[in-house]
């Protein structure tokens, strides 16, 4: 098995842990090793000019995804107290026989797209799939407001990936200005838990529920 | 001095000041200090407006912004809606400064919260780069939502965590929608350089983009821009941040957030046609869009009890209007550029009255505002004849541009999309002048005090927004209509 593959494997392997896990914390070290394959990824397949642009944003990824947001994760799970972790709507065997499908449809999907890729690209556009499922699922299947966060930042790994396969030509500010976004977005996702927090005593987003109609 | 430097100076302008919130202890001065800087940047915006329609367009930054004839109408009207929300907001956390329920720190973190929003907004007009401009509208979500639970009450924060979540998520569809476009320049030689992805150079390549990828491209972008614009059926977050957000907020919201992200599906949309060579494909999935969003702002118009939450739908209607009249071909797309600033100034008005009333009587629920004509005549004037305006009662600017929305739809021999928006519009009508007539005339509860005095500043709101649609409704002038089909062609793309 080549390197490529292995962190291909590994990142499967994460998805189905956040899918899988009732502690939060092991959920987001789950994201946080995600983060860092994604960053790995792009010097496993260096195959293109502007090699310099590609190692610095390699390295701001790493660290963004790999530490920072996990930080902020912890740092929110301890300012909210959440103790009684992740608590689905829909149980963990289901959710990993969910994911189990989502894996096997996105690697269909992925095999049979055209875009004129190579082997490894197709490889990485069915993960990316299957991490926009899965990111999408927690989003919807999990109570507590950080493992919505959680979802999110599976959400945006999953974009990211597709995001190197699709353009590897866009300007390195833009990256670089995309990241830094969902960076501002996990700290103010985080700031918003603490407030739900300390005005509710409680992260459960399901129960916010006075406005209807 | 080059016209184009006003581009970066216009946002930079804005977040410095967003800082320098920080320097004032008084909440009064820093309101203040927000509506003096919103007046500063407007000129300078206006400064590039007016040089836009006199020469084309502006481009500064080494080609990183670029500000067209329709960038620079929607600049127009997003200084007006924040240059009047911003003295409104002077006026309306008055009474909560006198009680010490606004504090220092509330207004600081306000007044920099503020001039963030502008400046992200004006960063996702001016951004040439498609990238670019994903980015300011994401962010335009993150300096936002704080904004809705200024206040930090239950329900505020419970509507900001909606409101974030749903449309980081929306908003991450959107990119999905950016990638798809930057990969269907694989193939094409990087001639540009990290130029590429300009609006303009796309245009420049339109013939050699893949047109499956544009075209799928454009849905991801409809529905992730479209959930920040309020089109249904992802509206959900926006009744409830529009209706708990301090006023100013709402009507800010209401009043450009929603165009700034339709303006984006705009220039999706236009793209798309020139590289399909022909508008049937957005014109389409505009007009399903807007239609829906008619028929489901409809439904909810009829059972709402709170002020601030029908005016909410009202916003998904009038962006569905919007959206349709894009979607009904050249005619309409330059109604639907006239309506753009109809609604939005008369939302803003609305929301301003509402949000006075709101205070005076200490409730949003319609069934307990009665008499506000006799209670507060210039907020009841302002609430009474904004609704009328906007369910598009004549001689009022709306009905001319729903009017030639009609026209648009009947050109284009759109029959089943023109009973719809006459069915969703007529509802609407009845639904909401139920709600007007009691609310303008009826027996004021006794309880109730009258604001002593009436400020100068409430007047000059109310009516000169009032005289401003009067106005529209019964002249165009022909500069202004030069403006409005420059924009419309911009936005029809071919």
């Amino acid at each position: 098995m080549d390197m490529f593959t292995l962190a291909i494997f590994l990142l499967i392997l994460t998805n189905m842990v956040i899918l899988g896990s009732s502690r939060i914390a092991a959920c987001i070290r789950a994201v946080a090793v995600q983060g860092m394959v994604l960053g790995i990824i792009p010097l496993l397949t260096l195959a293109h000019a502007r090699l310099g642009e590609h190692l610095l944003l390699a390295a701001v990824c790493f660290v963004l995804k790999g530490a920072v947001f996990p930080w902020l994760l912890f740092r929110a799970l301890q300012m909210a107290r959440v103790r009684r972790e992740v608590e689905p709507f829909v149980g963990f065997s289901l959710s990993l026989l969910f994911g189990l499908l989502a894996l096997v449809a996105s690697f269909y999907v992925g095999s049979r797209l055209d875009l004129s890729m190579t082997k490894t690209f197709s490889m990485l556009i069915s993960y990316a799939f299957f991490t926009i499922i899965t990111g999408l699922f927690i989003l919807v299947s999990r109570r507590k407001a950080l493992s919505m966060v959680l979802g999110y930042l599976v959400l945006e790994n999953g974009i990211y990936g597709l995001g190197m396969v699709l353009s590897d030509r866009m300007p390195f500010l833009v990256e670089l200005g995309v990241l830094l976004d969902i960076l501002v977005a996990v700290f103010a996702m985080g700031i918003a838990t603490y407030q739900i927090n300390r005005e509710f005593d409680h992260t459960d987003v399901d129960k916010l529920n006075r406005l209807r109609g | 001095m080059d016209k184009g430097n006003l581009l970066w100076i216009m946002p930079l302008l804005a977040a410095s000041g967003g800082i320098f919130c920080r320097f004032f202890k008084d909440p009064r001065r820093i309101l203040i200090f927000t509506c003096n800087m919103v007046l500063g940047i407007g000129l300078l915006g206006m400064l590039a407006a007016a040089a836009v329609f006199k020469q084309g367009q502006l481009t500064g930054s080494a080609g990183w912004f670029n500000l067209d004839a329709l960038s620079a109408y929607h600049l127009l009207v997003l200084m007006i809606v924040y240059a009047l929300s911003s003295f409104y907001a002077v006026d309306y956390f008055a009474a909560d400064i006198r009680s010490g329920e606004f504090t220092p720190a509330m207004a600081q973190r306000y007044g920099t919260l503020w001039l963030a929003s502008l400046a992200t907004m004006i960063v996702v007009l001016i951004a040439d780069n498609i990238g670019i401009m994903w980015v300011g509208m994401e962010t335009t979500t993150l300096v936002t939502a704080f904004l809705v639970s200024i206040y930090p009450k239950r329900i505020a924060i419970e509507a900001m965590w909606k409101y974030l979540i749903i449309c980081s998520v929306g908003i991450a569809f959107a990119f999905i929608g950016t990638l798809l476009v930057a990969a269907s320049t694989s193939g094409i030689a990087d001639a540009a350089g990290s130029r590429f992805f300009s609006w303009t150079s796309l245009r420049g390549v339109a013939g050699q983009l893949n047109p499956q990828l544009i075209k799928i491209g454009f849905l991801f972008s409809i529905v992730g821009y479209g959930t920040k614009a309020g089109l249904a059926p992802t509206h959900s977050w926006l009744p409830d941040a529009h209706s708990q957000c301090p006023t100013p907020v709402s009507a800010m919201f209401s009043g450009f957030m929603l165009n700034a992200a339709l303006y984006c599906i705009i220039r999706h949309a236009a793209l798309t046609n020139l590289v399909l060579g022909t508008a049937f494909f957005t014109q389409t999935v505009l007009v399903v869009f807007g239609l829906l969003s008619i028929i489901i702002a409809a439904a909810f118009i009829l059972s709402q009890h709170d002020l601030k939450r029908l005016l909410a739908y009202h916003s998904v209607e009038h962006l569905g209007i919007i959206a349709l009249g894009l979607g009904l071909g050249p005619v309409g797309a330059f109604a639907a550029m006239f309506h753009t600033l109809n609604h939005s100034v008369c939302k803003a008005l609305s929301f301003f009255s509402a949000g006075r009333l709101g205070q005076i009587y200490g409730t949003h629920d319609m069934r307990r505002i009665s008499g506000a004509l006799h209670v507060s005549p210039v907020w009841g004037a302002g609430l009474l004849f904004s609704l009328l305006a906007l369910i598009g009662v004549a001689p009022f600017a709306i009905f001319i541009s729903e009017l030639l929305i009609v026209k648009a739809a009947i050109a284009s021999h759109a029959f089943w999309s023109l009973f719809i928006f006459i069915a969703g519009s007529s509802i609407i009508f009845v639904g909401a002048l139920q709600h007007a007539i009691p609310m303008a005339w009826g027996k004021p509860p006794s309880l109730v005090e009258k604001p002593p005095v009436i400020k100068t500043i409430e007047v000059a709101i109310v009516f000169g927004s009032l005289a401003m649609l009067l106005f529209l409704g019964v002249w165009m002038p022909n500069g202004f209509r030069d403006v409005l089909s420059n924009a419309a062609r911009i936005a029809g793309g071919l």
